[in-house]
């Protein structure tokens, strides 16, 4: 006959791993970031996010962890840890487009910099989330 | 006595070129060291070739500026900064992609109407990492360095 302690701690481990596997949802988002810097100066910074419609398969990077305060909205995670996120996507690689024209002696440039859309594994918990990037 | 100076003329011909070949060994030995190559943010061009096991390390410094309409100090130096990330990315796409160059002279009654120069890259950056920040006088000065190994090409 087990002992009432044997039960209890098997118990334990039991409704500890459920909680652990439901509060970590993997989910699937598309991540895309644009900026343009015309004369040195930025314009039209957008970071644009949206869950798949379609599963995305393959290993991933190394992932970026986010702090979190119980949010379930992505947008709003990145938002708060907007540096750390954007350092993670220049990491990534980003797509760069500089024209530069110089006109009678005055010069203007053009550079604009580029995150294709690429889909990224995101697990939301109620204190982080982890990012990662699909290969 | 003839072929006696002949000989003395032979041997210091032989060490003559003995002495000439000496530091052209050592600069190959110093080719295929392991330590990586500096390119610096200079006006001088230096041209080097990436060789296998070796790595180059590439230093640019970007500048950017913050816009006259913002709201804080803070947005922006965050605003130049990402203008200055964005410049030394440009920089270190130029270094190793190079630069494509256009330039077009209108020339009309034998005076120079308009002068061209259009430039342009285009690549794709990826693992640089930003090395200092400077915030100063609305200008930010953003220090990237890049590492290259032969195995990313």
């Amino acid at each position: 006959m087990r002992s009432r302690d044997g039960n209890y701690s098997f118990s334990l481990r039991l409704l500890v791993s459920l909680l652990f596997t439901l509060s970590l949802n993997a989910q699937e988002y598309l991540i895309s970031y644009r900026y343009v810097v015309k004369d040195a100066i930025i314009y039209n910074e957008s970071l644009q996010v949206s869950k798949t419609m379609k599963k995305c398969n393959g290993d991933t990077y190394q992932p970026i962890i986010l702090e979190n305060n119980g949010s379930k909205n992505l947008k709003e995670i990145i938002s708060k840890n907007d540096e750390l996120f954007r350092n993670y996507i220049h990491k990534i690689g980003l797509n760069i487009k500089h024209n530069e024209i110089t006109n009678n002696l005055q010069n203007s440039s053009t550079t604009i910099l580029t995150l294709k859309t690429k889909c990224f594994k995101v697990d939301i918990n109620d204190n982080f989330a982890k990012i990662a990037l699909f290969k | 006595m003839k072929y006696y100076l002949l000989l003395v003329a032979l041997l210091s011909a032989s060490m003559l070129f003995g002495i000439e070949t000496q530091p052209n060994d050592s600069s190959t030995v110093n080719s295929y060291t392991q330590e990586p190559l500096v390119i610096e943010n200079e006006s001088v061009v230096i041209i080097q070739t990436l060789k296998q096991d070796q790595t180059m390390l590439i230093s640019v410094t970007g500048q950017g500026v913050a816009p006259m309409n913002t709201s804080s100090p803070a947005q922006a130096y965050a605003l130049a900064k990402r203008a200055a990330i964005a410049d030394a990315y440009r920089m270190i796409a130029e270094k190793v992609k190079g630069v494509k160059i256009d330039g077009q002279d209108l020339i009309k009654n034998m005076m120079v109407k308009r002068s061209t120069i259009r430039t342009s890259v285009q690549a794709m950056v990826k693992n640089a990492n930003v090395v200092e920040t400077t915030f100063k006088d609305g200008l930010c000065e953003v220090e990237m360095e890049i590492t290259l190994s032969h195995s990313d090409f």
